[in-house]
């Protein structure tokens, strides 16, 4: 590692980005973090009572702003922007692929899977499919998403690190190698700390937080540079004629295979994470389920409406400020990265303010990142230690497992973070193209068709992971392991690439599930009418699962 | 609290979609859900069908504005990147960048409002069985006011 580090110190530095220690940035990272630790702190205890006990009471705007929250990581606040400024029109499809896809999801499952009452993926599948293989699957997925998604997540907090906290070299480490290591020691502590504390309050609040920093940021920027006014959101379009052309230009970088194919991954993706999912847990009731993605569609919209005018602001700054964006040398990767906050920095705008930027897009990795380690790790302690190897396991076990399984992230994650394969919106959408691939298959075919059964859901997901890993492995581990960081087979590489592998995976994924599951046994009366009962318009109580509802006798008789 | 599960057997569902509320509701009270397959393909009730109905109008709908203008801008790339009046977009990007999250929004919320209608139709009170709402202005009020 020590050998790459030199190339990697020209390679990973944002072009024109000022790297030094700031102390006002510094404080608003700590102070950022500070809040929501707090926030957290003050409900803890209204969080476990009035969660659990008293009923999911959760409302729909609140709802609606953990969704937003849960939604807004490095990639939503750093690395979209990246993407269309680097790759003009076919960023785009980053911008449709993570709004829209939220439509399906509410269409077809957010108030089944309320209904359903199971919201960790694991969960689901093993108890749908009454499968503890199924369930283990699930659970080594729920943890390669965590860990690949959090890839990304490093990448964005180390670039912007270097703003705020400047060159920390150490140990024949370059500086940015020693921000992915010195952020995920801030991580690790964060999630040490915010373990303990309470979870919706805390999002809600911190999406206050990070919309406005995002928002002021394109606001500000604009209003100061005269490129907008009251609407940056539409009036940016003045000011693409005077941007390059590949910043429009449809194709200019991407054929429209791969836009579509990028499109439906991040869709199907939105659909099958578990961390989207498990927001459904706490509503009320499935009607709020319904309204509450409505208004988290309309959180998650405020940024990515806002996305592309930030975009084109800043591209339009580095093209009068530093040089011109496109064609050779270009603004590189990394720079494209943290162009949101270089826009700020070079519109002239004060210290504390860029700082503020850089902060929230600091707080959105970390915070994230928090909130996958802590699935991916009780993916490892609760479904593959305690139910498959361990079934005697002991309460401080599992803890000790979930810490190991914290720790084994955190390594594997600053590893692949020093040294890594692509753009940050890029590396997440590898996850969600796993979530799409393995999961949604699942969850759909799971809620919409009562006869899907173990064996389809076993040879589907096996099938899933396997279309999933060939083009990780033909394209993204040369980029780790050849000098070149070709793909193996460029021709494979074209028909499935592994940012919209679900294209390809998700209907052979649905072909094999299907014919598996018709070629065996059905599956027992039970299951079917779990799922039955998760359609079913009757209402259902607040503390009520579909399971509870199929196998309680006094309520509904068994009629078989 | 299902109010009648007395059938016994597997029932047929009645056909009397799109019917006045009273016949809906009568139909709901009618089915028992449980006995009812699913099969997204292959609605077994009244309400599912109706359900179904205004799925996939929306999914057919989502479909256009998704991939509409991507593939339209490969059928006709001259016209699609014309600019547009006023606000000086190309139409293509235009149609991808605001069009399409923007329509995805209105598109939510025409569902859910849709499928609130339905349960008006069928009868069917969510208020009932949770009867929390005031509790839960009460929260997010909390929310704003501690921090």
């Amino acid at each position: 590692m020590t050998g790459g580090g030199l190339v990697l110190q020209s390679e990973l530095l944002p072009q024109g980005l000022d790297v030094s220690f700031k102390v006002a940035p510094a404080a608003l990272v700590l102070g950022m973090l500070g809040v929501f630790l707090l926030v957290g702190f003050v409900f803890r205890v209204a969080d476990t009572e009035d969660m659990w006990v008293a009923g999911r009471s959760i409302g729909n705007l609140e709802n609606g702003m953990a969704i937003g929250a849960n939604w807004m990581s490095a990639a939503s606040y750093l690395g979209m922007a990246a993407q269309i400024a680097l790759l003009g029109f076919y960023g785009l499809a980053f911008v449709v692929g993570w709004t829209t896809g939220y439509f399906i999801l509410l269409i077809f499952m957010a108030a089944q899977m309320r209904r359903f009452g199971k919201y960790t993926a694991p969960d689901f599948v093993g108890d749908r499919f009454n499968s503890d293989t199924a369930r283990g699957i699930a659970a080594v997925t729920t943890f390669l998403i965590a860990f690949v998604y959090a890839i990304g997540q490093a990448r964005g907090m180390a670039l912007v690190g270097l703003y705020i906290f400047g060159d920390l070299g150490f140990a024949g480490f370059s500086g940015y190698q020693a921000m992915v290591i010195f952020m995920m020691a801030i991580t690790v502590g964060y999630l040490t700390l915010s373990g303990m504390l309470g979870a919706t309050k805390n999002m809600a609040v911190q999406y206050v937080i990070l919309i406005v920093a995002f928002l002021a940021g394109m606001y500000v920027v604009g209003f100061s540079q005269g490129y907008s006014t009251l609407l940056p959101q539409i009036e940016y379009g003045m000011l693409l004629s005077e941007l390059g052309s590949e910043f429009t230009e449809p194709f200019a970088s991407s054929g429209p295979y791969l836009w579509i194919a990028t499109c439906f991954s991040l869709v199907v993706g939105t659909c099958g994470l578990p961390h989207v999912l498990v927001r459904f847990y706490t509503v009320e009731n499935e009607r709020t389920a319904r309204w509450s993605t409505v208004t988290g569609l309309f959180f998650i919209c405020l940024l990515y409406l806002a996305a592309p005018a930030y975009t084109a602001f800043g591209t339009r700054l580095y093209d009068t400020n530093i040089g011109a964006t496109y064609g050779d040398p270009g603004m590189a990767g990394s720079t494209a990265d943290v162009l949101v906050v270089l826009a700020a920095q070079l519109a002239a705008l004060p210290q504390w303010f860029v700082g503020l930027v850089a902060a929230g897009g600091i707080a959105a990795a970390i915070a994230t990142t928090a909130g996958l380690f802590i699935t991916g790790s009780s993916a490892i302690s609760h479904d593959i230690y305690t139910n498959l190897i361990n079934p005697d396991a002991t309460q401080r076990q599992q803890i000790l497992v979930g810490r190991l399984g914290i720790i084994l992230l955190g390594v594997l994650t600053t590893l692949a973070a020093l040294d890594p394969a692509a753009p940050i919106a890029a590396l997440v959408s590898y996850a969600f193209s796993l979530a799409g691939s393995v999961l949604f298959p699942m969850f759909f075919l799971g809620l919409w068709w009562e006869n899907t059964n173990r064996e389809g859901a076993l040879a589907g997901m096996t099938t899933g992971l396997t279309v999933w890993m060939i083009p990780m492995i033909n394209e993204v581990l040369p980029t780790y392991i050849t000098s070149s960081g070709e793909p193996f087979i460029p021709q494979l590489a074209q028909m499935v690439p592994a940012i919209g592998s679900a294209l390809v995976a998700v209907p052979i994924v649905f072909a094999v599930t299907i014919v598996v599951s018709m070629v065996t046994d059905e599956p027992p009366l039970e299951t079917k009418r779990v799922v039955r009962q998760c359609h079913s318009p009757e209402p259902m109580g607040q503390q009520q699962a579909a399971e509870d509802a199929v196998t309680d006798g006094g309520e509904t008789p068994a009629d078989d | 609290m299902p109010d009648n599960n007395t059938h016994d057997t597997t029932d047929e569902p009645t056909a009397t979609d799109g019917g006045v509320a009273g016949q809906a509701g009568q139909s709901h009270r009618d089915t028992n859900y449980l006995s009812a397959e699913v099969n997204l393909l292959n609605p077994s009730t009244p309400f599912m069908r109706d359900h179904l109905r205004v799925i996939w109008t929306g999914f057919v709908i989502w479909a256009i504005l998704v991939f509409g203008p991507i593939l339209l801008t490969v059928v006709a790339p001259d016209v699609m990147t014309s600019t547009m009046p006023v606000i000086e977009f190309p139409l293509h990007y235009f149609l991808v960048a605001i069009g399409a999250p923007g329509g995805a929004l209105i598109l939510s919320a025409w569902y859910a409002r849709k499928r609130d209608q339905l349960d008006a139709k069928y009868g069917i009170d969510h208020s009932a069985s949770t009867g929390s709402a005031g509790g839960e202005e009460a929260a997010a009020a909390d929310g704003g006011v501690a921090e």
